[in-house]
């Protein structure tokens, strides 16, 4: 749904390059050499993970980034320091274009700093990063053991799980299969399913408690209701017993179940947030100023929520996943290998769980899990650095 | 002369705690082409909401406002439009007025953009400098990548200024504009506010608690004095100085500090029945300020509201009883409860 779900190939490679030919030729252009690799690399890499969907906004993104590097010289003349009668704003179509577009290119320096002076929200980005890498080019480079292995198991063992060892550095499962090549295959659908629950969750949200603090009236009754009630029943419970009732041919149903039980609470936050924010004065200013509802929404009262919305993200992010481990934990949902959770749950199932050999099947999906989530955490950290003006633009 | 704006019967009530509030009250004002009016008077008389009201955030509860001799209602949706942008609003607080998220050259360039007021992006940005060197914001390309944070109160209050500008406006309402900016800075804000106004022929309805900003400020032009919901007295803003007419107005410059020491120990002391402004829930029968007025005259005060209207020996308009029927007014030593204090 967003892109990420395709396994790389080398299609997509052959796009990513084809795309990081752009920036790789505008850095020459304007000799910004570094700019214009990390460009190319850039647009490789997304390519290569999620072809043409990745490589063509990253063209847009890594050549404003370039441009921004070459036109740190050039005097625009909005920003100079002459007087009204000395400038000339007249440019071409192709001039302010690139302007636009390197102060993009500024933006995103900006915001790639911001990230960076944050130490332990740097290291949440490396963390997610890590992992969305490797469970995105990682089944390149290991083959997927799907069937049971009979001939490893040790002499003198009745099971076939074994402990780490040279050749299976995170162990055996209970089918004698690699631990390390399922870790690498079963990622990626928790992740996205997980993403696309949370983002489900955040924009019903955003969009009911947008429209509930603007419009009010009845409208602000009947979502205030439904929130409510939504609230009272129990969600994890629920979203058991609908598990076992819906079918789920697909994970984002699944996601969309998730997403429908979870709005409610972040709902009344930013109902909360549109009403105070509705009632400053440069909101008032926009309305005698005639800009417009879609104006005030988008620009006046979302940019000064936009941090406390994708915290809110992020957190939503956690809860789904927890939420899907714990289902699949529980056996509610149709199992498919390979996949994080459902190694848990098999190990479970198969009893392994209680003996010592089974560690590094059993410890390597929770300590991922447990990985990424404390990522997010701290990646959540950074992003207040990154959206709120304050902060940004010291640099 | 038809008034840009003229308020008819104006009254607005605001529901608080599901009983009306009376905040404004029959409210007759014209504001003519090019003036200075200045509405003062404590707080919670209701200036704002008479500022709001002339800006189009707030509509009247019953009563009406006309544009050019023309309600605004009879005019077509698209002028309605119009009308609405040529009413323009600066507000008082310069922290809470500008967008945290938005640099001054997009807060400038929004309206611009909007209702194509330019040609094209290079006349939106030209324009944005033309604005920025009218509010004296200079060099201006310093200030178009800032954010507000970055700006001093009375920088934030000039882009303000500017931003009403944008939409060329023919008149806009200050609403306390400079009352929250260093005293050093005011006078400058003030003089660029006069000199606006001679170059773009706007009107200005300046609010204000301060009767002596007022008086600084509308001296060539008009003043009117609010207490609770009503306009009391209006006239020349020489007229209402030099010789106010309305008790509350005496009592108002009387508590005016002068820098001469001289002139302070020679004033006129004004000793008022009671110093607490009745609630706006419980507004007192007759004139509102009979319960505080050293003069007030039982029977006549108390009983019904007085209009405004000329009073002998005054040039300017008051809604005084006494006044009007030339009755000199004495101070009525039988009932001053509250003796001794001074306003
Ligand atoms: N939206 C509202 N809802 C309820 N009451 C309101 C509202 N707006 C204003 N009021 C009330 O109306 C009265 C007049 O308010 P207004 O803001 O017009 O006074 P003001 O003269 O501007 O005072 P100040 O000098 O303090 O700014 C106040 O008592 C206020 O509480
Ligand atoms: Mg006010």
């Amino acid at each position: 749904m967003i892109g990420l779900d395709t396994v790389a190939t080398p299609v997509g490679l052959l796009i990513g390059i084809v795309c990081g030919l752009i920036p790789l030729a505008a850095g020459i252009h304007y000799k910004q050499y570094r700019a214009g690799i990390a460009g190319f690399i850039a647009c490789a890499l997304t390519g290569f993970g999620c072809g043409l969907i990745g490589g063509l906004p990253m063209i847009v993104l890594t050549y404003a980034v370039v441009l921004s590097y070459a036109y740190v010289n050039r005097q625009d003349p909005f920003t100079s320091r002459a007087a009204l009668t000395e400038v000339d704003f007249s440019e071409t179509r192709v001039e302010s274009i690139q302007r636009v577009l390197a102060n993009i290119g500024t933006g995103i320096r900006r915001s790639f700093r911001a990230l960076t002076r944050n130490k332990a929200g740097f290291l949440g980005f490396l963390g997610i990063a890590f992992f969305i890498l490797v469970t995105t080019f990682g089944p390149l480079f290991i083959p997927y053991e799907g069937e049971a292995q009979m001939d490893r198991r040790q002499p003198g063992s009745r099971v076939l799980v074994a402990p780490p060892s040279w050749e299976h550095p995170l162990g055996l499962d209970w089918k004698g299969r690699d631990v390390l090549s399922h870790m690498v295959h079963g990622g990626q659908r928790l992740i996205i399913t997980s993403i696309q629950a949370g983002l489900i969750a955040t924009a019903l949200a955003v969009v009911l408690g947008s429209a509930a603090g603007l419009l009010g009236g009845p409208i602000d009754t009947v979502i205030s209701a439904v929130a409510n009630f939504i609230l009272t029943i129990p969600g994890f419970p629920l979203l058991i017993v609908l598990a076992a009732v819906v079918d789920f041919d697909s994970d984002f149903m699944l996601a969309v179940l998730f997403g429908v039980l979870n709005w409610p609470t972040l709902m009344r936050a930013v109902r909360a947030q549109v009403l105070s924010l509705r009632e400053r004065d440069y909101v008032q200013a926009a309305f005698v100023l005639d800009l417009g509802l879609w104006h005030i929404i988008s620009r006046e009262v979302f940019p000064n929520m936009v941090s406390y919305i994708t915290v809110n993200l992020i957190f939503t992010i956690r809860i789904a996943m927890y939420s899907i481990v714990g289902l699949t934990f529980l056996g509610m949902v149709p199992l498919r290998d390979p996949d994080w959770a459902v190694m848990i749950f098999t190990g479970r199932q198969q009893g392994v769980i209680f003996l010592p050999q089974a560690a590094g099947m059993l410890l390597s999906p929770i300590i991922a899990i447990a990985l990424f989530q404390l990522s997010l955490v701290l990646f959540a950290r950074s992003l207040e650095e990154i959206f709120n003006p304050r902060l940004r633009s010291g640099v | 002369m038809t008034p840009v704006i003229e308020l008819r019967g104006v009254n607005r009530t605001f529901i608080k705690d599901r009983k009306p509030i009376p905040v404004l009250q029959d409210i007759n004002l014209g504001i003519e082409e090019n003036e200075i009016i200045c509405l003062v008077g404590e707080s919670g008389c209701g200036k704002t909401t008479t500022g709001k009201i002339i800006s189009g955030l707030l509509q009247p509860s019953s009563g009406e406002m006309l544009f050019r001799g023309r309600p605004i209602s009879s005019y077509d949706r698209k002028e309605q439009a119009v009308i609405r942008r040529q009413l323009q609003l600066v507000h008082q607080d310069p922290f809470a007025s500008l967008n945290p998220a938005h640099t001054i050259g997009d807060i400038l360039g929004f309206p611009l953009k909007r209702h194509r007021m330019v040609d094209g992006i290079s006349g939106v940005r030209r324009r944005i400098w033309e604005l920025l060197t009218m509010v004296d914001l200079t060099p201006p390309g310093d200030i178009v990548n800032k954010y507000p944070h970055q700006l001093s109160g009375g920088q934030r209050q000039r882009v303000s200024i500017a931003r009403s500008l944008t939409v060329n406006p023919k008149l806009i309402v200050a609403d306390e504009a400079v009352s929250m900016v260093d005293v050093s800075i005011r006078i400058s804000l003030l003089k660029m506010l006069h000199e606006l106004r001679e170059r773009l022929g706007l009107t200005i309805v300046f609010i204000t608690h301060d009767l002596a900003l007022a008086k600084y400020f509308a001296w060539e032009g008009r003043i009117a004095v609010m207490y609770l919901g009503r306009i009391v007295e209006i006239g020349r803003t020489q007229d209402v100085i030099a010789s106010p007419a309305h008790p509350y107005t005496r009592a108002l410059l009387a508590a005016v500090p002068e820098a001469d020491p001289d002139l302070t120990r020679h004033k006129q002391v004004l000793r008022l029945r009671s110093d607490d402004i009745p609630s706006l829930s419980d507004i007192p029968p007759g004139c509102a300020f009979h319960p505080r007025c050293p003069f007030h005259v039982p029977g006549l005060c108390d009983g019904v509201v007085p209009a405004l209207g000329d009073g002998p020996g005054f040039s300017q308009q008051v809604a005084c009883l006494p006044l009007q029927q030339g009755i000199p007014l004495v101070v009525n030593q039988t009932s001053t409860q509250n003796a001794g204090q001074h306003v």
